[in-house]
């Protein structure tokens, strides 16, 4: 079983980072867990801790539909930092749209591992920590 | 009798001689007959004067001759004759009888010039004739003709002229050309067809010109400017084909196809709503309802009690909010729906003003200034409702967003465009977007851009819901921290929309 230190959820929905939270801790595998409401938030968090190891996350899920910056624009930012950053950092995106446009356009950005349709099941959380 | 000697060589050198007998036959010939008809004179003397006669000239004309000379008078004509090779000369004579003591002519001397060049020229001339007159011909019956003078001055018309441009030729002759000038062409089209022909240079063009009766024809049109001996056009030869029945189908296939692209451009914009609305769905409605999902699958799992009681308060305001969501996009849905609804003639200074009334309370607790100047376009033909919707969003937008170091400053400005619509610019000196960032999104249901706790982001999509309804539009230029100026097209017509 492969443990995580830093589990990053990036949503804005309450219910949904409540939830998946809960789902989290449960499969005990997790040490910390973060949580940022927009895109904009995370990214900046991620600039200012591009140089410090620890405080990265090894996954991220991401959300699309966001407030202020959205999870495509998101990528897009990130994908302009990532390369200063000597840490490898997973990007799930984890969205309610089941709209095959959206599902394309993710499969397109290289930075993004895997899309997950909402909900997300602890059995799945388990998959992804396992396929780190 | 020296003297008769001298005029005979003179004659003999100067002319072609030959004398025959009352009945024609040849009694005398001088070296230039011989010269000219290839006989020798033992050849012809004793023969006929027939021999050299070359079946040209009519029986009559030659009966006249002889009727004149039998009759002793002298006889002056062109004769064509046949000389001993089969080549044919003409020949200016002049045939004197000699008449005996009972005024009966007992000889005939002919006395004849060679013409041969001179007529050989004027047969030339006279085929060539004969040519431009068939190529008149021609052309008379196949094309429209007409000549001008220098000045444009009609002098000729032929009938197919006539036909096709319903005047009679009375009606055309003397009057400028512009008579048929249709108004279709530009200045400076017609300016450069003049500069072409004026030049002496060949016009070649379509042109659309208008018959009598006001109706329209189209010519392929040739011009030809006819030089004089310094090189100007003395006169304009226009030769023309009628091409309207081309040209119509032409402009149908044009027509045809502006018609098929503006509705390809509609259904592709139809198409970008139904993508844009699927989407919507796809996010906004799916989102709450798998929220409520996985809280039923919490607390059925669950087995705190206390737990599953917080749980269950948290479902609440979820149905809440994908019931909000759910009746947004109704409304929008009956907006989209609504092709029915009228416009109403709105004078804008009183709607806004009556708007403003709802806003008074901000205007003065910010202390805002808000201008209106409408006087460029002061009336737009647009639904009531939907109007007072757009500028309620726009402006309470306007104060959501306004910038904390600033007194709010709206200005509501209309004008008319060049292509007869009206454009309303709504500006403020807010916060405003990051247009580079959010461009695409601005007008998207549940976008927000600002961490504002009443930002719901619905107001901008219903702003461009109801626009595009009556096939106006909307879009916004914006600098962050400067201020957002929103602009609207209003189709203004006072019908309804397709």
């Amino acid at each position: 079983m492969n443990r995580v230190k830093n589990f990053t959820l990036v949503d804005d929905d309450d219910v949904f980072v409540f939830l998946t939270t809960k789902a989290i801790e449960k499969t005990n595998l997790v040490d910390l867990i973060k949580v940022f409401g927009n895109g904009l938030e995370a990214i900046e968090f991620l600039w200012e801790n591009k140089d410090n190891m620890s405080a990265l996350p090894e996954i991220i899920l991401l959300d699309l539909s966001m407030p202020i910056m959205d999870g495509w624009q998101f990528l897009e930012e990130f994908t302009k930092l990532n390369p200063k950053i000597g840490k490898k950092i997973t990007i799930v995106i984890c969205s309610s749209s089941i709209s095959p446009d959206d599902v394309m356009r993710a499969k397109s950005i290289s930075e993004v591992s895997d899309y997950v349709i909402k909900p997300v099941t602890k059995d799945k959380l388990i998959d992804l920590i396992n396929g780190l | 009798m020296d003297n008769v000697d001298d005029y005979k060589y003179a004659l003999d050198e100067s002319s072609i001689v030959a004398i025959t007998d009352q009945k024609g036959t040849i009694i005398y010939v001088n070296d230039n007959f011989c010269k000219i008809s290839k006989y020798s004179a033992e050849e012809l003397i004793g023969q006929d004067h027939r021999i050299i006669n070359s079946g040209y000239h009519s029986k009559d004309f030659i009966r006249e001759l002889w009727r004149t000379i039998a009759n002793g008078k002298v006889w002056k004509g062109e004769l064509k004759n046949k000389a001993k090779d089969g080549s044919i000369y003409w020949v200016d004579t002049t045939i004197v009888p000699f008449l005996n003591a009972d005024n009966k002519p007992y000889k005939y001397v002919a006395i004849r010039s060679d013409i041969t060049n001179r007529k050989i020229s004027e047969e030339e001339l006279i085929k060539i004739l004969q040519e431009i007159t068939d190529y008149k011909y021609a052309l008379d019956e196949s094309a429209i003709v007409a000549i001008t003078n220098q000045k444009g001055i009609i002098t000729h018309v032929n009938e197919n002229f006539c036909k096709i441009s319903k005047y009679d030729s009375e009606e055309l002759i003397g009057q400028d050309h512009r008579i048929i000038n249709s108004g279709y062409h530009s200045k400076d089209f017609i300016k450069s067809i003049w500069t072409t022909i004026a030049n002496g240079k060949v016009w070649k063009g379509e042109l659309k010109n208008k018959a009598k009766d006001g109706t329209y024809y189209w010519v392929d049109t040739t011009i030809v400017p006819f030089l004089n001996q310094y090189n100007k056009p003395y006169q304009y030869v226009a030769i023309r084909s009628d091409i309207t029945e081309r040209k119509e189908g032409e402009e149908l296939i044009r027509l045809n196809n502006a018609k098929v692209i503006e509705q390809a451009q509609k259904l592709t914009f139809k198409n970008t709503q139904l993508v844009d609305f699927c989407n919507i769905v796809s996010h906004n409605l799916r989102a709450p309802l798998i929220n409520i999902a996985m809280l039923v699958d919490y607390v059925e799992q669950s087995e705190d009690e206390e737990e599953r009681l917080m749980v269950l308060l948290k479902i609440k305001p979820v149905v809440n909010h994908l019931m909000e969501v759910f009746n947004e996009l109704v409304e929008s849905i009956q907006i989209k729906q609504d092709t029915e609804i009228k416009s109403d003639k709105i004078v804008l200074k009183d709607c806004i003003e009556k708007i403003l009334i709802g806003f008074k309370t901000q205007i003065v607790e910010y202390e805002a200034n808000i201008k209106i100047k409408v006087s460029k376009a002061p009336i737009v033909y647009f639904p009531h409702k939907y109007m007072e919707s757009i500028l309620t969003n726009l402006i309470s937008n306007s104060f959501k967003y306004k910038s904390p170091l600033r007194k709010p400053e709206i200005l509501i400005e209309t004008k008319n465009t060049q292509d007869g619509k009206v454009q309303m610019t709504i500006s403020d000196n807010g916060l405003g977007i990051d247009l580079v960032r959010h461009k695409d999104n601005i007008f998207k249901i549940r976008k927000t851009f600002h961490k504002h706790p009443d930002a719901k982001g619905f107001g901008l999509f219903m702003t461009k819901t109801q626009v595009e309804a009556m096939n106006g539009k909307i879009w916004a230029e914006s600098q962050p921290d400067k201020g957002c100026t929103f602009f609207i097209e209003f189709k203004s017509t006072e019908y309804e929309p397709s």
